[in-house]
Protein backbone atom coordinates (compact mmCIF):
# COMPACT_ATOMS: atom_id res chain seq x y z
CA UNK A 1 0.00 0.00 0.00
CA UNK A 2 2.90 2.38 0.72
CA UNK A 3 4.51 1.39 -2.58
CA UNK A 4 1.22 2.42 -4.24
CA UNK A 5 0.51 5.88 -2.12
CA UNK A 6 4.42 6.39 -3.55
CA UNK A 7 3.94 6.02 -6.67
CA UNK A 8 0.30 8.11 -6.56
CA UNK A 9 1.69 10.77 -4.99
CA UNK A 10 4.70 10.87 -7.64
CA UNK A 11 2.63 11.00 -10.27
CA UNK A 12 3.40 7.42 -11.93
CA UNK A 13 0.63 5.70 -13.76
CA UNK A 14 -0.29 2.54 -11.99
CA UNK A 15 -2.03 1.12 -14.61
CA UNK A 16 -0.46 2.27 -17.59
CA UNK A 17 2.02 0.12 -18.92
CA UNK A 18 5.77 0.70 -19.69
CA UNK A 19 4.72 0.60 -23.38
CA UNK A 20 2.09 3.30 -22.61
CA UNK A 21 4.55 5.56 -20.46
CA UNK A 22 7.15 5.80 -23.27
CA UNK A 23 4.36 6.55 -26.29
CA UNK A 24 2.50 9.79 -25.75
CA UNK A 25 -1.07 8.61 -27.22
CA UNK A 26 -1.91 8.75 -30.67
CA UNK A 27 -2.98 11.88 -32.61
CA UNK A 28 -6.45 10.69 -34.14
CA UNK A 29 -6.00 9.38 -37.66
CA UNK A 30 -6.60 11.97 -40.30
CA UNK A 31 -9.13 12.16 -43.08
CA UNK A 32 -7.37 10.54 -46.01
CA UNK A 33 -5.50 7.90 -44.19
CA UNK A 34 -5.69 4.40 -44.60
CA UNK A 35 -7.86 2.60 -41.77
CA UNK A 36 -5.74 0.17 -39.87
CA UNK A 37 -7.57 -3.35 -39.97
CA UNK A 38 -8.35 -4.81 -36.76
CA UNK A 39 -9.79 -7.80 -35.35
CA UNK A 40 -12.09 -7.31 -32.42
CA UNK A 41 -14.66 -9.88 -30.12
CA UNK A 42 -18.13 -8.88 -31.45
CA UNK A 43 -21.82 -8.65 -30.24
CA UNK A 44 -25.16 -7.94 -31.21
CA UNK A 45 -28.56 -7.62 -29.19
CA UNK A 46 -28.68 -11.32 -29.84
CA UNK A 47 -25.40 -12.15 -27.86
CA UNK A 48 -21.40 -12.53 -28.34
CA UNK A 49 -20.48 -13.61 -31.82
CA UNK A 50 -18.91 -16.65 -32.96
CA UNK A 51 -16.37 -15.12 -35.08
CA UNK A 52 -14.70 -11.80 -34.07
CA UNK A 53 -15.39 -8.62 -36.19
CA UNK A 54 -12.71 -7.90 -38.55
CA UNK A 55 -12.99 -4.29 -40.19
CA UNK A 56 -11.66 -5.91 -44.01
CA UNK A 57 -14.76 -8.13 -43.64
CA UNK A 58 -16.54 -4.93 -44.76
CA UNK A 59 -14.53 -3.67 -47.14
CA UNK A 60 -16.41 -2.19 -50.04
CA UNK A 61 -19.09 -0.87 -47.46
CA UNK A 62 -18.99 2.54 -45.60
CA UNK A 63 -17.86 1.59 -41.54
CA UNK A 64 -18.41 3.51 -38.60
CA UNK A 65 -16.13 3.45 -35.82
CA UNK A 66 -18.08 4.91 -33.30
CA UNK A 67 -15.71 4.61 -29.89
CA UNK A 68 -17.19 5.82 -26.72
CA UNK A 69 -16.41 5.53 -22.75
CA UNK A 70 -17.78 3.00 -21.05
CA UNK A 71 -21.36 0.84 -21.87
CA UNK A 72 -24.38 2.28 -20.15
CA UNK A 73 -23.10 5.67 -20.03
CA UNK A 74 -25.05 8.28 -21.89
CA UNK A 75 -24.11 9.13 -25.76
CA UNK B 1 -25.24 5.36 -28.29
CA UNK B 2 -29.61 5.96 -27.74
CA UNK B 3 -28.99 8.44 -30.68
CA UNK B 4 -27.62 6.02 -32.98
CA UNK B 5 -30.08 3.55 -32.05
CA UNK B 6 -33.15 6.24 -32.60
CA UNK B 7 -31.58 7.93 -35.92
CA UNK B 8 -30.18 4.68 -37.12
CA UNK B 9 -32.40 4.75 -40.33
CA UNK B 10 -31.27 8.63 -40.92
CA UNK B 11 -27.08 8.84 -39.68
CA UNK B 12 -27.09 5.50 -41.58
CA UNK B 13 -28.38 4.79 -44.15
CA UNK B 14 -30.50 2.32 -42.12
CA UNK B 15 -27.99 -0.03 -42.38
CA UNK B 16 -27.62 -0.29 -45.98
CA UNK B 17 -23.99 -0.67 -47.47
CA UNK B 18 -23.12 1.13 -44.02
CA UNK B 19 -22.26 -0.90 -41.02
CA UNK B 20 -21.93 0.91 -37.50
CA UNK B 21 -19.31 -0.69 -34.83
CA UNK B 22 -19.18 0.60 -31.32
CA UNK B 23 -16.24 0.21 -29.83
CA UNK B 24 -15.36 0.51 -25.85
CA UNK B 25 -13.28 -0.90 -23.54
CA UNK B 26 -15.62 -3.11 -21.53
CA UNK B 27 -15.42 -6.80 -21.93
CA UNK B 28 -17.58 -8.24 -24.56
CA UNK B 29 -20.26 -9.87 -22.53
CA UNK B 30 -20.72 -6.18 -21.13
CA UNK B 31 -21.37 -5.06 -24.88
CA UNK B 32 -23.53 -8.12 -25.69
CA UNK B 33 -26.02 -7.51 -22.82
CA UNK B 34 -26.46 -3.99 -22.94
CA UNK B 35 -26.94 -4.52 -26.53
CA UNK B 36 -29.84 -6.77 -25.51
CA UNK B 37 -31.67 -4.45 -22.67
CA UNK B 38 -31.76 -1.30 -24.68
CA UNK B 39 -32.17 -3.11 -28.16
CA UNK B 40 -28.92 -1.69 -30.70
CA UNK B 41 -29.00 -2.79 -34.19
CA UNK B 42 -25.79 -2.38 -34.46
CA UNK B 43 -22.22 -4.29 -33.90
CA UNK B 44 -20.45 -3.67 -30.35
CA UNK B 45 -16.67 -4.29 -29.98
CA UNK B 46 -15.02 -4.97 -27.59
CA UNK B 47 -11.13 -3.14 -27.62
CA UNK B 48 -10.24 -4.02 -23.79
CA UNK B 49 -6.69 -4.00 -24.57
CA UNK B 50 -7.48 -0.63 -26.21
CA UNK B 51 -5.12 -1.43 -29.24
CA UNK B 52 -7.16 -0.68 -31.62
CA UNK B 53 -8.00 2.63 -29.53
CA UNK B 54 -4.48 3.72 -29.69
CA UNK B 55 -3.70 2.99 -33.66
CA UNK B 56 -6.70 5.06 -34.28
CA UNK B 57 -6.08 7.97 -31.67
CA UNK B 58 -9.39 7.45 -29.26
CA UNK B 59 -7.17 6.91 -25.76
CA UNK B 60 -9.08 8.43 -23.15
CA UNK B 61 -6.78 10.63 -20.59
CA UNK B 62 -7.58 7.61 -18.32
CA UNK B 63 -5.43 4.52 -18.81
CA UNK B 64 -7.39 1.40 -20.24
CA UNK B 65 -10.17 3.37 -21.18
CA UNK B 66 -11.47 4.95 -25.10
CA UNK B 67 -12.87 8.10 -25.60
CA UNK B 68 -16.06 9.29 -27.84
CA UNK B 69 -13.89 9.82 -31.26
CA UNK B 70 -16.00 8.89 -34.23
CA UNK B 71 -13.97 7.60 -37.88
CA UNK B 72 -16.11 7.09 -41.15
CA UNK B 73 -14.10 4.51 -43.33
CA UNK B 74 -15.22 5.00 -46.56
CA UNK B 75 -15.36 1.84 -49.04
CA UNK B 76 -12.37 2.12 -50.26
CA UNK B 77 -10.91 1.43 -47.00
CA UNK B 78 -9.71 5.05 -45.96
CA UNK B 79 -10.74 7.51 -43.48
CA UNK B 80 -13.53 9.56 -44.92
CA UNK B 81 -15.00 11.62 -41.64
CA UNK B 82 -13.46 12.33 -38.11
CA UNK B 83 -15.44 13.69 -35.07
CA UNK B 84 -12.88 13.90 -32.33
CA UNK B 85 -14.56 13.85 -30.40
CA UNK B 86 -18.35 13.81 -31.31
CA UNK B 87 -20.06 15.75 -29.61
CA UNK B 88 -22.89 14.05 -28.46
CA UNK B 89 -25.08 16.33 -27.28
CA UNK B 90 -24.94 18.45 -30.10
CA UNK B 91 -27.43 18.60 -32.85
CA UNK B 92 -25.54 19.67 -35.87
CA UNK B 93 -22.86 17.03 -34.40
CA UNK B 94 -25.21 14.26 -36.32
CA UNK B 95 -26.12 16.11 -39.20
CA UNK B 96 -22.55 15.97 -39.98
CA UNK B 97 -22.36 12.68 -39.53
CA UNK B 98 -25.41 11.70 -41.28
CA UNK B 99 -24.05 14.13 -44.20
CA UNK B 100 -20.55 12.75 -44.33
CA UNK B 101 -22.15 8.94 -44.36
CA UNK B 102 -24.50 10.05 -46.71
CA UNK B 103 -21.30 11.20 -48.83
CA UNK B 104 -19.46 7.91 -48.59
CA UNK B 105 -22.28 5.69 -49.42
CA UNK B 106 -22.88 7.67 -52.61
CA UNK B 107 -19.21 7.36 -53.91
CA UNK B 108 -20.03 3.39 -54.03
CA UNK B 109 -20.26 2.59 -57.68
Amino acid sequence: MQRVLVAAALGVPLLAGPALAQQPAAEPLAVGAAAPDFTLPGATRYGVLAQPVRLSDFSGKTVVLAFFYRARSKG
Amino acid sequence: MHAYRDQYAQLFNDGQDVVLIAISADPIDTLAAWARDDQFQFLMASDAGTVVAKTYGALAGRPGMTNRNLFVVGPEGKIAFRAVPFREIDPAAYTELGEAVGRSVGKRE
